[in-house]
């Protein structure tokens, strides 16, 4: 039983995540308290889109806190300026954002919800690598699972921050998270998860957060 | 303490019940609500035709031994998506029951969409861990007599994530409705891109 507990305890403490940001920033920035960012997420490529529910986890993480700056949620912006951020007719590079500022109804908009900077973000999570084996039995008797199963996430998303005033790309941030999550199972299984996006997350929401204050 | 006894049949009916149900055909009708657009309405006056193959629009997907494993009914949604983006690119939409109707409503041109082709990408078959909806649509522009002013083909794609704990039945909406607002945006801002509608809008003027 004991041996039991420190192998538990061991994966416990091996199931971590290690997380690099990286920051490139190329123009200054701020925020006044009368405005606001919108985190939005690109999803014109066929081979993947950038989850929803990681936008929404980056735009609370960039809301939250006494220093916590207003966000707009991400399917109202894009509804309420549809057609122009949808998948196929979004802009793709801060120099687009200009041309489009001279809607007059995008700029109307944009002034509407008082949004100075639009944060692009582009990833995903991939499970790169996994091995063990597992095996499940369900008899009238009763049932129960035997084995030890491992594998590895890695998120990697990278944010670009568009100033809409100076109708400019002020820098980006990036960050990549890798985690080897494990699942000893001897009658029951106990999954020893490595929280690899929500550690993604909460260093990008927060890395961006300051970034847009100021520097 | 008595042993529970479990009876064959009844360990029999859900098992019966649960294959029935894994043969059947899945039905998915496409809801969606959509915006309107963002964009300067062009000063035309247009009659809108949708007809019966489009209001009823149905497609069916076949598995691997020919038997219906699901039906995408979009033909109703179409109708809102239309209804929502018309009034949004043109001064004044009516909707006439036949083209000819138009000629005496002093309108400017008469649209017709048409749905071409309909295809969907399940993760079963494509391995992609998405579903995925392409739709090719027919699109006329007409005279108030009739005649062709404009026809071109327009392109929708949709896709969603396969997600845990979400259906197909869902999943397939979805990509549905994606595909839809692709439809909607590009059909919206691409309009007077296409050259037949391009130099009728010129000669207009």
């Amino acid at each position: 039983m004991k041996t039991l507990l420190v192998i538990a305890a061991m994966l416990l403490l091996a199931a971590c995540t290690n997380t690099v940001v990286q920051e490139d920033r190329r123009g200054t920035t701020g925020i006044e308290s009368d405005e606001s960012v919108v985190v939005l997420g690109r999803r014109h490529l066929m081979e993947y889109e950038t989850d929803t529910d990681f936008v929404a986890c980056v735009g609370g993480q960039i809301a939250r806190g006494s220093d916590g700056i207003p966000v707009v949620p991400e399917q109202e912006f894009i509804d309420s300026m549809f057609p122009w951020f949808e998948p196929r007719t979004a802009p793709l590079h801060a120099s687009d954002l200009g041309r489009l500022m001279t809607e007059e109804e995008v700029a109307a908009r944009i002034r509407e919800f008082g949004i100075r900077y639009i944060i692009w973000v582009d990833g995903r999570t991939e499970t790169t690598d996994s091995g063990g084996a597992l095996s499940c039995t369900i008899a009238p008797g009763g049932g129960g699972c035997f084995g030890f199963g491992t594998w590895e996430d890695d998120a990697e998303f990278e944010a670009h921050v568009w100033d809409v005033d100076a109708l400019a790309d002020v820098g980006f941030i990036k960050t990549d998270a890798t985690g080897q999550s494990y699942m000893p199972a001897l009658v029951v299984p106990i999954p020893l998860l490595a929280r690899v996006e929500a550690n993604a997350c909460n260093r990008l929401g927060t890395q961006l957060k300051e970034f847009v204050r100021g520097g | 303490m008595q042993p529970i006894n479990h009876s064959p049949r009844l360990l029999a009916a859900p098992l019966l019940a649960g294959l029935l149900t894994a043969c059947g055909t899945s039905s998915v009708v496409v809801q969606g609500s959509y915006p309107a657009p963002n964009i300067n309405p062009l000063p035309l006056r247009v009659a809108v035709h949708y007809d019966d193959a489009l209001r009823g629009h149905r497609y069916t997907e076949f598995n691997e031994r020919g038997r219906e494993e699901f039906t995408v009914a979009s033909g109703q949604s179409h109708i809102r998506l239309f209804n929502a983006v018309l009034p949004a690119m043109f001064a004044e939409v009516v909707q006439v029951g036949a083209v000819e109707e138009a000629a005496a409503l002093e309108v400017d041109a008469v649209f017709a969409p048409a749905i071409d082709e309909f295809q969907l990408g399940l993760p079963s078959k494509t391995m992609l861990g998405v579903y995925e909806v392409w739709v090719q649509y027919n699109m006329r522009l007409l005279t108030p007599e009739g005649e062709l002013i404009a026809d071109w083909l327009a392109r929708a794609y949709g896709k969603t994530p396969q997600q845990n704990f979400r259906s197909s039945e869902a999943s397939i909406e979805q990509a549905a409705i994606v595909a839809l607002r692709d439809l909607a945006s590009t059909f919206a801002l691409r309009f007077e891109q296409v050259p037949e509608v391009r130099d009728w809008l010129a000669e207009r003027q």
